[in-house]
């Protein structure tokens, strides 16, 4: 795959309708490597429906997303104008990992063959290579010793960790976080930002959609505030919470950083 | 683990044990079948003494060993008929022609037939395992093929698989069995009993085995889709987007992360399907299969012996709760990660 490129991720007037209500209108947003952007703003806003729309699990109502600057899908008024061959979106999709409030680990498996199998079942990767990869990603969240035990007996902020390794273990290229912490109890929040934290100083491109302020400040490149399905403003982090214009954006920040 | 079990269940397994131990005690001391048969009449050993030497057989005996206790029943046919019976148990001969002994001999003799020991797999109690075990295995698997079918996008799929449960829960399991029994071959001009070379009566049991195995598991994948059905649909859409998220296809979620999660949800309905079909099952008897039912019809009519009916329920008791055990245990098992 060429470097070539000059966005990693572009969406261009993206909008997502269910029955009558609009949840985006018309979101354009480009993503260069190795940018971290974070998505706040109140629930409701449409923050993780957008997020979702960038890994096809929804599918969008019109626009068009492109990825390495490919035109990836195209819809108008829910119907696909043009998009790449399914293979090749296929791949590309691969390059998303996506990490999800309610952590959706497999029950059934362990954490190391949580980690492993997609890599095994979908790359097709063989076994030994794999766990020795997912051991190096387990010890890299703080996990090392979990291994074997099943999600169940781990708690919140294992759990989430643990669904951060199996994303990274896709050898992805852009990160999605969708509010990973919003289910933690307050005190295992941390251990879930601080690896989030030495991810982004990785290099990853990622997009949170979160609650954390703290976090986007300290860690984005750029913060978006979404409302009403609209990104109201945009931003430095420091522009955003030092220095924001719109008056959503104050009021929300007010409220949020108040309490 | 396996010493938390011990501990849980240490009253238990001490009974079971101690119950057990006294079986192979009381097994050990019963009396063999010679010693049965030395306690006869001097008239009837002369008999049986007589038959050995002739080629026109008069006695008739049956001997029936089960378990702790065993039964023989001499008889002789033509002029004088004779007939003395014997039951022993714990190194003890007791005569059975009469009374209390007459009794237990009598149950002993049934519940013998009923099981099915000295035949083969085609009668009694194992007749009725096989076929039901048969029967919820394909049902199980019929079902899940069932069920994704029905909940598949494609329409036209979805509703062949509805159609197809509709049919057959909405129709007598009886009359299916007599359409695979003899309609079927009625209209192909087959006969079920073709399919085995073996000798006549043996074919026409596996033959009738067969019909009412493809009969109870087609009637059974449908009851098995719902659950299945059911099962497939409990589990957390957030595994299907964690699936699909990490590049999985449908198979691969289905065959790797859905079914699996919905195996251990379905258990208890399947376990609940294996004793209805336990119970269907007796409706064999209406294509002359030697099932326990039809074995305690039988009897009921050649002898007239109205209590065979409280063995035949015993036996159909502890089948059903040795399986809900296994099945309970089949369930703990796939519940490690819970």
């Amino acid at each position: 795959m060429s470097d070539t490129y000059e966005y990693i991720l572009k969406t261009e007037h993206v909008s997502k309708r269910f029955g009558s209500l609009e949840v985006l209108k018309d979101i354009s947003l480009s993503v260069k490597k190795g940018e971290v952007i974070c998505i706040i703003g109140p629930s409701g806003a449409g923050k993780s429906t957008f997020l979702r729309s960038l890994n096809q699990l929804e599918k969008i109502t019109s626009g068009k997303i492109f990825i390495r600057d490919e035109l990836f899908l195209h819809r108008e008024d829910d119907h696909t104008v043009d998009r790449l061959p399914k293979e090749k979106q296929q791949e590309l999709l691969l390059e998303m990992g996506m990490v999800f409030q309610r952590f959706n680990l497999f029950p059934h498996k362990t954490v190391l063959q949580n980690v492993c199998e997609a890599p095994i079942v979908v790359k097709k990767e063989k076994k030994d290579v794999v766990e020795a990869r997912a051991r190096q990603l387990l010890e890299r969240v703080g996990l090392s010793e979990k291994e074997g035990e099943y999600p169940s007996r781990l708690s919140g902020g294992q759990q989430q960790r643990v669904a951060i390794a199996r994303a990274l273990a896709m050898n992805p290229e852009i990160m999605l976080f969708d509010e990973p912490t919003s289910a933690l109890d307050p005190e295992l929040v941390g251990d879930v930002l601080k690896v989030m934290k030495e991810l982004a100083e990785t290099g990853m491109t990622m997009i949170c959609v979160t609650h954390e302020m703290g976090f986007a400040r300290e860690v984005a490149d750029r913060v978006l505030f979404m409302a009403d399905g609209i990104i109201a403003e945009e931003g430095t982090p420091e522009e955003i919470f030092t220095n924001p214009k719109a008056e959503r954006t104050r009021n929300f920040l007010n409220a949020v950083l108040e309490s | 683990m396996k010493s938390q079990f011990f501990k849980k269940y240490s009253k238990q397994i001490i009974a079971v044990a101690i119950v057990l131990v006294i079986c192979i005690i009381l097994a050990a001391l019963k009396p063999g079948k010679d010693e049965l048969l030395s306690r006869t009449s001097p008239e009837m050993q002369k008999m049986i003494d007589a038959d050995a030497s002739s080629s026109r057989k008069r006695v008739t005996i049956t001997y029936n060993s089960l378990f702790i206790i065993n039964y023989a029943s001499i008889s002789t046919s033509g002029a004088n008929v004779m007939s003395e019976k014997y039951v022993g148990f714990a190194g003890k001969v007791y005569q059975a022609d009469e009374g209390a002994g007459k009794f237990v001999g009598q149950m002993v003799n049934y519940t013998y037939r009923m099981l099915g020991c000295g035949e083969n797999l085609m009668h009694g109690a194992k007749l009725t395992i096989l076929l039901t075990t048969l029967t919820v295995l394909f049902g199980v698997l019929l079902g899940t093929l069932l069920a994704l079918a029905k909940i598949s996008k494609k329409k036209l799929l979805s509703k062949l698989a509805s159609a197809y449960i509709f049919f057959f829960r909405g129709t007598p399991l009886l009359i299916q069995l007599f359409v695979v029994y003899f309609t079927v071959p009625g209209v192909f001009g087959f006969a079920w009993r073709d399919l085995f070379n073996a000798s006549d009566a043996e074919a026409v049991y596996k033959g009738a085995f067969t019909a009412a195995l493809i009969a109870f598991a087609l009637n059974s994948g449908a009851y098995c889709a719902e659950i299945v059905r059911s099962a497939i649909q409990s589990i957390d859409k957030g595994q299907f987007e964690a699936s699909k998220a990490l590049g999985m296809n449908y198979a691969q979620t289905m065959t790797r992360i859905i079914i699996p999660q919905s195996v251990r949800r379905m258990i208890p309905n399947v376990s609940n399907e294996f004793i209805m079909i336990l119970k269907d099952a007796s409706l064999v008897f209406a294509i002359s299969l030697m099932d326990i039912t039809t074995i305690s019809k039988n009897i009921m009519t050649s002898e007239g012996s109205y209590l065979v009916f409280i063995p035949a329920l015993i036996i159909y008791l502890v089948i059903t709760a040795f399986f809900g055990f296994i099945f309970d245990k089949i369930e703990k098992k796939f519940s490690v990660y819970e």
